[in-house]
């Protein structure tokens, strides 16, 4: 197929630009997320997720089952600033902002 | 194009309503997503890809892809596919990326 | 909020579940990232005549509505428009509305979140105008707006069919069924009975081209270029499991290709590996409406088991039943898949050491002690 071809629908990386990352020696989606910004649009690897998985079982030979997908992270789905920090001062929870053990002062979002 | 008679669900009897795409009156179906209503007016560019301004619309339409952007009385990256349309609304393409400088009160 | 049960995702799984739970005395409360409960069900027009027996056999809308009418009459808490978000530290899950973001603590929970087309690339495929079969599916059955005036099918397994029959019934001019293979992946070849939708076999599309939207597709059928005036393609690759909420949620995943990829591990309750976070439909594996309907049930029943909500031996009974159809079912539409999704299971007992019931030795078969 035609290198040019976009595989990540949101930030616009062609198959030419995967394949390059796994010539530099990306083995795993994680990689090429961070070689390219592949996977980190706002549908965050929805739809490219099998696809560049596909890439790399092509290009390297490893077989689909031992290539991860790439790490989910909070929040699923584009949220609001709004939403998440809280509009409504006095009703609001923010997932950032609460069940923090006392004395942690790390976010606790589970990544 | 509305389906008026469906072959199974028989005829459609909900109400016309009708919006605004880029300042153009269209008539829509109450109930209907934006996505659709648009395309029932035979337009299926909702917008341009961030980085190569090429044409995007409707793709997954469950609101996992997030193609189908558009804004919506003001608010930017509004998802189409999953928005119901209302009378009067004001919808523009998505052609670009948010202003955030813009005033913090504006909404 | 306090729940016993949350249940993430209206589908005809979490609709199912939720019913089986709510009738049996838990306190359930039913999210849904969707306005409107029903999942993709709402736009499935065909008619299913191998439901489980406890149901009728009818359209797949109708069910929709016959799942949600029958929850709605008992004491649910049901919230449309509100999507899960993340997890916290203390096993609660972050739940917005679009407009502010709450904690939902519950006892268990049900995750139900579907699947998801996979896309099939091609140059062109970002253009207006090439969706997915489902996209298109919504388009006609539950918007009533026609997608394009004529078609290209990508793929030819079940769903692809349905959906070109269906265009082809609403009157979109289905211009072909592009499969690369040299046969349909669909034995069910009667959808294309009596009507001219021309199967393309050894084809591929080249590439898409259009101002704006797609007015023109080249296919290439063995080495032969063909062009086709369309203002539609619908990809119908297949479908994946949505296992992020499950990550989040610290479940292991596993891989099965005849599920459809990548999934959260479970156990024969449907337990993942985090312990009181449940899975079933779709996301558990894709299946047939029976498997999406049951898995949801079963899940249910081990909870209410678990909870002493209901009486242990009728529950042991039900569970039963409940397996004995999702083997009836899945045996006759999908071997394949019912397979893995053993697999799955016994893989997951296996690593935890924890024996099958003894109830599930004729589902199990020999195998579980080979």
């Amino acid at each position: 197929m035609d290198k040019s071809t976009i595989v990540c629908r949101c930030e616009e990386i062609n198959i030419d630009e995967i394949e390059s990352a796994i010539n530099l020696g990306a083995r795993t989606f994680n990689d090429i997320k961070r070689l390219t910004r592949c996977g980190m649009g706002p549908c965050q690897a929805k739809c490219c997720m099998n696809l560049v998985r596909q890439i790399i079982s092509d290009k390297t030979g490893q077989p689909l089952h031992e290539i991860r997908p790439p790490r989910m992270r909070v929040p699923l789905g584009v949220t609001r600033m709004g939403a998440l920090a809280g509009s409504q001062a006095s009703s609001v929870t923010s997932v950032f902002g609460e069940s923090t053990e006392e004395g942690e002062t790390v976010h606790e979002e589970k990544l | 194009m509305h389906l008026t008679n469906h072959p199974v669900l028989g005829k459609d009897d909900r109400k016309t309503i009708q919006f605004y795409f880029n300042n153009k009156l269209l008539n829509a179906k109450e109930g209907q997503t934006i996505a659709a209503a648009i395309m029932a007016n035979g337009i299926k560019k909702m917008g341009v890809s961030r980085k190569l301004q090429q044409s995007r619309g409707l793709f997954c339409g469950v609101g996992r892809c997030y193609s189908c952007f558009v804004t919506v009385d003001g608010l930017e990256h509004v998802l189409s596919c999953s928005t119901l349309v209302e009378e009067g609304m004001e919808v523009y393409s998505n052609l670009s990326d948010p202003d955030v400088r813009r005033g913090e009160n504006e909404y | 909020m306090n729940t016993d049960l949350l249940i993430v995702g209206g589908g005809p799984a979490g609709l199912n579940a939720a019913y089986k739970a709510a009738s049996n005395g838990l306190k359930t409360t039913v999210i849904d990232r969707w306005f409107t409960l029903g999942g993709q069900l709402n736009q499935q027009t065909q008619f299913y005549n191998n439901l489980p027996q406890h149901f009728e056999n009818q359209r797949g809308y109708q069910l929709a509505n016959y799942l949600i009418d029958r929850l709605r009459k008992l004491d649910v808490k049901i919230l449309e428009n509100h999507k899960m978000i993340g997890a916290y530290n203390n096993g609660s899950i972050g739940v917005t509305d679009g407009k502010s973001t709450f904690q939902v603590q519950a006892a268990n929970v049900i995750m139900t979140t579907g699947a998801m087309e996979e896309p099939d690339i091609f140059p062109g495929w970002t253009l207006p105008g090439v969706m997915t079969a489902g996209a298109a599916q919504i388009l006609i059955n539950r918007e009533r707006v026609l997608p394009g005036k004529r078609a290209l099918i990508l793929g030819s397994n079940n769903f692809a069919l349905e959906v070109a029959r269906q265009l082809n019934d609403c009157g979109v001019a289905v211009k072909g069924i592009v499969e690369s293979r040299n046969e349909l992946l669909s034995q069910n070849d009667e959808l294309l009975c009596e009507v001219d939708i021309p199967v393309l076999l050894d084809s591929a599309i080249e590439r898409a081209i259009g101002k704006g939207e797609v007015e023109k597709v080249y296919v290439n059928t063995d080495g032969i270029e063909s062009v086709y005036d369309v203002d539609l393609i619908c990809i119908a690759k297949g479908m994946t499991p949505i296992f992020e909420p499950f990550e989040i949620m610290s479940c292991d995943l596993t891989y099965q290709e005849k599920l459809g990829g990548w999934l959260p591990k479970y156990d024969s309750r449907f337990e993942t590996t985090s312990p009181s976070v449940y899975i079933a439909g779709n996301a558990a594996g894709i299946t047939n409406i029976g498997g999406i309907l049951l898995t949801g049930e079963i899940a249910a029943a081990s909870i209410l088991e678990k909870s002493n909500a209901a009486n242990s031996l009728k529950i042991e009974e039900e569970k039963k039943y409940l397996w004995g159809e999702l083997y009836r079912i899945e045996s006759a539409e999908n071997p394949s898949a019912l397979d893995a999704r053993l697999d799955v299971i016994r893989n997951f007992h296996h690593e935890t050491g924890i024996q099958l019931p003894v109830y599930l030795d004729s589902v199990f078969g020999g195998l579980t002690n080979g």
